[in-house]
């Protein structure tokens, strides 16, 4: 047909604009943490800076969405969109009742005072403050812990982004030659979503969620999903571990909180596709210590199972590893530095005979390797 | 020929091993088939080529005149071949460094593999890729093709397998011509620390080098690499000699591959870690490494990295004698520590700590949720309004000749059986086959206990 009609000129393809893009902001909402800035940047003003952000991503492109998780001390909540699931904890049965109480009040009270805002941005302002408040009034004296469950909070965004690209996705052909066995190689094509993920961290990263955490950053890297850090408190190793896998950017507003919305808008507003023409801050130094899986430790140097690769602080008990249960023999850890006898070797050859040219070559002159 | 001799017998043995799977009704078959290379074995000398097998014959109706028996019984098997395969304790705390080598020349467009030799390869180089960093999640890969008589680079060693990936994907489309040089593909040079080894897949009979590859075979063995390779033509002189000659005398390393699927087998086989010659290094041992963090020289200066006395500006510092060495993973040079990047290894934890499976929520506990946990795409509603034990039965009553498959949830609901929430099938999908992580549990510790083992993690060697 688009032979016939001509109509191949008005062939979509060339018109499409830009890939929508998915925004997702984690916020580390811990009250300790919080209360530690609240001098400099109290949340308040945080997330009115997010708003402003949010909405400038909005701003950019008519496609661009964006969703915003709490990362609490002990769970990760939906802000944005709301999640229609009641709250589980109180139990299953009273729950209901409180669930039909919640819907039956109007969604959006303050939507309709707000004449001179875009609806988008005002119902999104208003999910995130009702959720947030809800969030900061069911947190109890006990709840108040050092850590944040960012583990869960980035295991929930991936889930969300990965059903939100299917919606985008064309339908699902075998493009894969001759094997139908192998993975769908969808990722590869050409991706029809930017998705990123934006953590605002203001607590250190818990030794014990090391595995959940890593296992969700090896996901958004196998899905191409930027992993953006801006950290306010704390030093959140992981998270920087998760920026460098991820190719995303880590920045550090420790020095200067107030700055907060200029650090999101000049680090973390491009997305995937414009990072590519722009020069992303880098990170000078990455902490790539790790946790030991026997003491919740951080490490730098560790023992190594070489069946399963769990990594220990020390020799664990009977030499029998802790987690694939393996007899391990005991190597001899290195304990002869190479560099003595070399020392004594160079020292000889100075006092040689034959001085200079020997002694240049003795030294290890760079071999290519 | 000996090769295919032996890998025919192999094919044997998997038959054998299908045979003996529970509940497959096809022992008529397997019986049959049981006999036809006992003949073949009196005859021994007979060639791979001139035992004709044809697949359409070993197929065999059910009883019901379908075949979906057969089927099942096949895929069933090979599930449980990687099952087998999976358990046996691998050595993965090794250092590997592999070139990939893929013909890419004139004799890489035959469509003797379907679609043609060139697609096939190219699949499952990809393949490839994936499984090798799942084996050895500490090592690193390089890819690099054969074609116009000279060697490309497809993708720089590394140990990152979404580039690699993607690298590969950007020549499938490009057709594969010129003639293939093994000599120039053999001289592009592998880092001078851990293992090395090249594995090439070789469509072509022939191979066009600049001088002479004897000499180049000579390097090889004085640099202690490894070369295998999987052949797709005919057996080769030039290539047995290569692989016998780095191989110790041992040339196993080269194979022919007999139809796609082995060919496939035999290119995966590679990614399993290789022997290591030296007993100390075979045995389970606790491995003393370093997990340095990267640094950047201070100011304006630039270091000299201690591996390659090369000027660096970034670079990682030895985490018990403080070498700075450019690129990981390796050895100190000075006080000999393995280091690594703590995330190569952290890539293969989730093989340690797997996710119990969902199961299905029936209607009648479908009422506790409306929308999936982690993606919150909505969910269709309990029939029959709240009142929800009897009706969601009843329901379930009404139409029995739809009844959900094994393993589908009827409420479009699956559940974690530790936390409890509820999830929607892309979820369960993604959670186990990318993720690994329940979101379920991962996002709500209150009810948990207070040890950090949640994630629906199952327990492992109870």
């Amino acid at each position: 047909m688009n032979h016939i009609d001509a109509s191949e000129h008005y062939d979509e393809s060339a018109f499409t604009g830009q890939t929508p893009s998915l925004l997702t902001i984690i916020i580390d909402t811990n009250p300790r943490a919080w209360a530690a800035l609240n001098d400099t940047l109290p949340i308040s003003k945080a997330i009115a800076n997010i708003l402003v952000f949010v909405n400038a991503h909005l701003a950019f492109g008519n496609d661009n969405q964006v969703a915003v998780l709490a990362a609490h001390t002990n769970r990760a909540v939906w802000l944005y969109p709301k999640s229609p699931n009641p709250d589980s904890v109180a139990g299953p049965d009273s729950q209901d009742v409180e669930m039909t109480g919640v819907d039956g009040r109007p969604s959006h009270p303050e939507l309709g005072t707000s004449a001179n805002k875009y609806p988008q941005f005002a119902q999104i302002e208003t999910s995130i403050l009702t959720s947030l408040r809800s969030l900061i009034d069911n947190t109890t004296t006990f709840d108040l812990k050092p850590t944040t469950l960012i583990s869960g909070a980035l295991t929930i965004a991936l889930s969300y982004i990965h059903k939100t690209s299917l919606a985008f996705e064309p339908s699902k052909t075998s493009k894969d030659p001759a094997n139908p066995t192998t993975a769908p190689s969808a990722t590869l094509a050409a991706p029809t979503l930017h998705a990123r993920i934006l953590v605002l961290s203001v607590s250190d990263s818990e030794p014990a969620q090391y595995i959940p955490t890593m296992n969700a950053v090896f996901a958004a890297s196998h899905a191409r999903i930027h992993l953006d850090t801006i950290s306010l408190h704390g030093m959140p190793t992981f998270l920087q571990q998760a920026a460098f896998i991820t190719g995303g950017t880590f920045l550090s507003a420790a020095s200067n909180p107030r700055g907060l919305l200029s650090f999101l808008m000049f680090g973390f507003l491009a997305d995937a596709e414009a990072r590519r023409s722009l020069i992303t801050p880098t990170q000078d130094s990455v902490d790539f210590r790790a946790a030991c899986f026997c003491h919740r430790n951080v490490v730098d140097t560790g023992f190594v199972c070489s069946i399963c690769l769990s990594i220990f602080c020390e020799v664990p008990e009977n030499a029998e590893c802790l987690t694939c249960g393996t007899k391990l023999a005991l190597g001899s850890y290195g304990a002869k530095p190479a560099v003595i006898p070399r020392k004594k070797k160079k020292k000889k050859r100075i006092n040689g005979i034959n001085g200079r040219e020997e002694t240049g070559s003795a030294t290890g002159t760079p071999v290519p390797a | 020929m000996a090769d295919s001799d032996g890998e025919y017998h192999a094919g044997d043995a998997s038959d054998d091993e299908f045979s003996g799977a529970p509940g497959s009704q096809l022992e008529t078959r397997s019986r049959s088939r049981a006999d036809g290379p006992k003949k073949s074995g009196r005859k021994g000398g007979r060639a791979a080529w001139e035992d004709i097998q044809r697949s359409w014959d070993a197929v065999v109706e059910g009883a019901d005149g379908t075949l979906a028996g057969t089927i099942e019984g096949l895929a069933e098997a090979e599930k449980r071949a990687r099952l087998l395969k999976d358990t046996t304790p691998l050595q993965r705390g090794i250092i590997r460094h592999l070139v990939l080598v893929l013909d890419m020349s004139f004799a890489m467009t035959e469509k003797d593999l379907l679609p043609s030799r060139h697609e096939l390869s190219m699949a499952y180089a990809s393949e490839f890729v994936r499984e090798y960093f799942e084996q050895n999640p500490i090592s690193q890969l390089a890819v690099i093709g054969m074609r116009d008589g000279v060697a490309v680079r497809i993708s720089d060693m590394s140990g990152n397998p979404t580039e690699h990936l993607e690298k590969i994907q950007e020549w499938v489309k490009q057709e594969p011509q010129g003639s293939p040089s093994l000599q120039n593909a053999l001289e592009i040079h592998t880092p001078t620390h851990g293992t090395r080894e090249v594995v090439i897949v070789y469509g072509a009979l022939m191979s066009s080098d600049p001088g002479d590859i004897h000499d180049t075979i000579q390097s090889l063995i004085k640099d202690r690499i490894r070369v295998s390779i999987v052949g797709l033509a005919a057996q080769v002189a030039i290539c047995e000699e290569l692989c016998s000659k780095t191989n110790g005398g041992d040339n196993s390393s080269y194979s022919i591959a007999l139809h796609e699927q082995h060919f496939r087998d035999l290119l995966l086989a590679v990614t399993t870690p290789p022997v290591t010659r030296t007993q100390e290094q075979s045995n389970a041992s606790l491995l003393m490494m370093g997990f340095p963090s990267r640094t950047l020289a201070a100011g304006d200066s630039i270091n000299y990295c201690a591996c390659h006395n090369r000027p660096t500006r970034e670079g990682y510092g030895c985490t018990r004698c403080g070498s700075r060495v450019c690129r990981l993973p390796a050895e100190c040079p000075g006080c000999g520590l393995t280091l690594i990047l703590s995330t190569h290894l952290a890539r293969s934890y989730h093989h340690l700590f797997p996710l119990r499976n969902w199961v299905e929520v029936p209607w009648s506990e479908a009422r506790r949720s409306k929308a999936c946990c982690s993606c919150l795409a909505p969910f269709p509603d309990v029939p029959g309004g709240a009142k929800g034990k009897g009706k969601g039965k009843g329901k379930g009553k009404e139409k029995p000749d739809r009844l959900p498959l094994k393993g589908l949830s009827e409420s479009g609901r699956y559940a974690c059986e530790v936390c409890r929430s509820h999830f929607c099938i892309d979820c369960d999908l993604f959670a186990h086959e990318v993720l690994h992580n329940c979101p379920g549990c991962q996002s709500d510790t209150r009810g948990a206990q207070q040890n950090g083992d949640i994630n629906g993690a199952m327990e492992i060697d109870p």
